[in-house]
């Protein structure tokens, strides 16, 4: 009897599925005869078969029968499991070149670089769009494509940020900003509304979203280089002092260039004058440099004691942004043809050790290839002050070196 | 009731271990087992159950025979040799993690 009318209902019960979106076949068998289970028990226990039935299915979530359907397919499909596999050995290797890319860094060995930008650029390219595919394709309602697409937009951004920074290219600190703003604004509010949406089913992943903090404030870290008032302080004393120096240094240097016009030193002239003149060509680049610092804190004309301070202000618009990469190569190009002018017209072991005293910036300032660039992410002060530094050293070498040209 | 996260890896262990112990069964009948065994504590939902059970069978380690039961079909799902074996070794794994979480939840004092 109560077979029976379950029978006369199985097409409605069945088309009643189908409806909710079952239509695979294999899977609907399954359902249908488990529901079928569901409603004949319920009408053991004495509700007629229309309640029964609406009670059975009252109890079944609008989306549970897509979610379910879409998991059973994905399951059994091949290629999917084998891309998904795919991405996750894929996004381990290649995190484990930057790793290893990074030891080397440290360890200063060659290959550094191509290990941490082959292995950065694979996640980038890689890595992170078959990661958002696949778990955008295992979401049953496709909620948001804008989830999937911010979330690899900020995440991508960052990391290219982070190799940008770490290669010294300019442009890093715009990139990492714009990340962390996607992130902040875009990622993080899509993500918990996305996973309360789905209700106690899936719980927010805290301790996505807790790394996720972490690592921002680790990034906003190594962009900060504020210093203390103190530090600061000392800094400007060392600018003071070293633009006296400087001022007496030039003074005294002059003299020596007026004594070399006297015709007893006629033989020497012309060295003296192609030291002054290189000499004086290195000053006006780093003053150039200098002016170009002070620039970048945006108060026209103000002087380095006003703005010691203004750390943010460069950090904020970046290094990067102020330095004139151009000028800087020419200067330290500049800078090492003077020395080996000088090495090649001094050949006193004493004073060529002195020079290579005072010339030691080329070495300390530069210590690596171009690629390493000078004193990037350093607080403002800091810089201004080796700028000072470098042209009293500058100022010493050519006074020492035409002292000693007079001399013998 | 336990918690469907404490569920998760193991369903598909206690689905081959009903179908090592009891031949064939049809879905709803292992959502009623398991229900039964665990005193109610475990509420096997289709939702869960399905997708596990062809992945299974697209696996290998189970298959199927229909049967009419008036006018539907009903499903019965049988291990195959390899999912019998496949079977044991996946309870003793489990059992013995099982008996590990224990050792390490409750130590017994020396």
């Amino acid at each position: 009897m109560i077979a029976a009318t379950i029978d006369d209902n199985i097409d409605r019960i069945k088309s009643d599925l189908v409806s909710r979106g079952l239509t695979y076949d294999r899977l609907l068998e399954d359902i249908l005869d488990h529901v079928c289970c569901m409603i004949e028990e319920n009408m053991e226990e004495g509700f007629d078969l229309d309640s029964s039935y609406n009670l059975v299915m009252g109890s079944i979530e609008e989306t549970r029968i897509p979610e379910i359907q879409h998991q059973t397919l994905l399951n059994l499909d091949k290629k999917f499991q084998r891309m998904k596999s795919f991405t996750y050995v894929f996004g381990l290797s290649s995190a484990l070149l930057a790793i290893v890319g990074a030891f080397f860094k440290r360890m200063h060995w060659p290959g550094a670089s191509i290990l941490i930008t082959v292995g950065i650029v694979l996640v980038i390219l890689v890595f992170l769009p078959l990661y958002f595919i696949t778990s955008h394709r295992e979401q049953v309602e496709k909620k948001n494509p804008a989830y999937a697409i911010v979330g690899y937009l900020s995440i991508a951004l960052l990391m290219a940020g982070a190799l940008f920074k770490i290669m010294h290219w300019p442009g890093a600190g715009v990139m990492i900003r714009v990340s962390i703003g996607f992130l902040i604004v875009g990622f993080i509010p899509l993500y918990v509304v996305n996973a309360f949406q789905k209700g106690g089913k899936e719980k927010v992943r805290l301790p996505y979203i807790v790394m996720l903090l972490v690592g921002i404030s680790v990034v906003m870290l190594m962009t900060n280089v504020r210093i203390s008032k103190y530090a600061i302080n000392i800094f400007l004393e060392e600018v003071v002092s070293n633009e006296q120096y400087l001022g007496e240094i030039e003074t005294r240097t002059g003299r020596l260039t007026e004594m070399s016009h006297d015709s007893a030193y006629a033989d020497k002239q012309s060295q003296v004058f192609r030291i002054h003149e290189k000499a004086g060509e290195l000053q006006v680049i780093v003053d150039e440099l200098r002016e170009s610092l002070l620039q970048s804190v945006d108060q026209p004309g103000a002087t380095i004691q006003e703005v010691k301070g203004k750390d943010k202000v460069i950090r904020h618009r970046g290094w990067d942004a102020t330095m004139d990469y151009d000028k800087e190569e020419e200067f330290i190009r500049m800078a090492l043809g003077f020395r080996d002018m000088l090495n090649e017209m001094l050949l006193d072991p004493v004073i060529r050790c002195q020079i290579e005293d005072h010339m030691e910036f080329t070495r300390k300032v530069w210590p690596y290839e171009f690629g390493e660039r000078f004193a990037v992410g350093e607080p403002f002060i800091y810089n201004y002050y080796l700028l000072t530094k470098i042209s009293k050293e500058i100022a010493l070498t050519e006074f020492v070196s035409i002292q000693y040209i007079l001399r013998h | 009731m336990i918690a469907n996260d404490l569920l998760k890896g193991t369903l598909r262990t206690i689905v081959l271990k009903l179908l090592a112990d009891n031949g064939r069964m049809y879905g709803y009948e292992i959502t009623k087992r398991v229900e039964e065994l665990s005193a109610g504590k475990i509420k096997l939902t289709f939702g869960a159950l399905y997708p596990v059970l062809h992945k299974l069978e697209a696996d290998g380690y189970i298959t199927t025979e229909k049967e009419f039961i008036g006018k539907r079909v009903r499903k019965y799902y049988t291990l195959t040799e390899t999912g019998r074996s496949w079977s044991e070794q996946k309870v003793d794994e489990f059992l013995d993690f099982v008996n590990t979480l224990t050792y390490v939840l409750n130590p017994t004092p020396a």
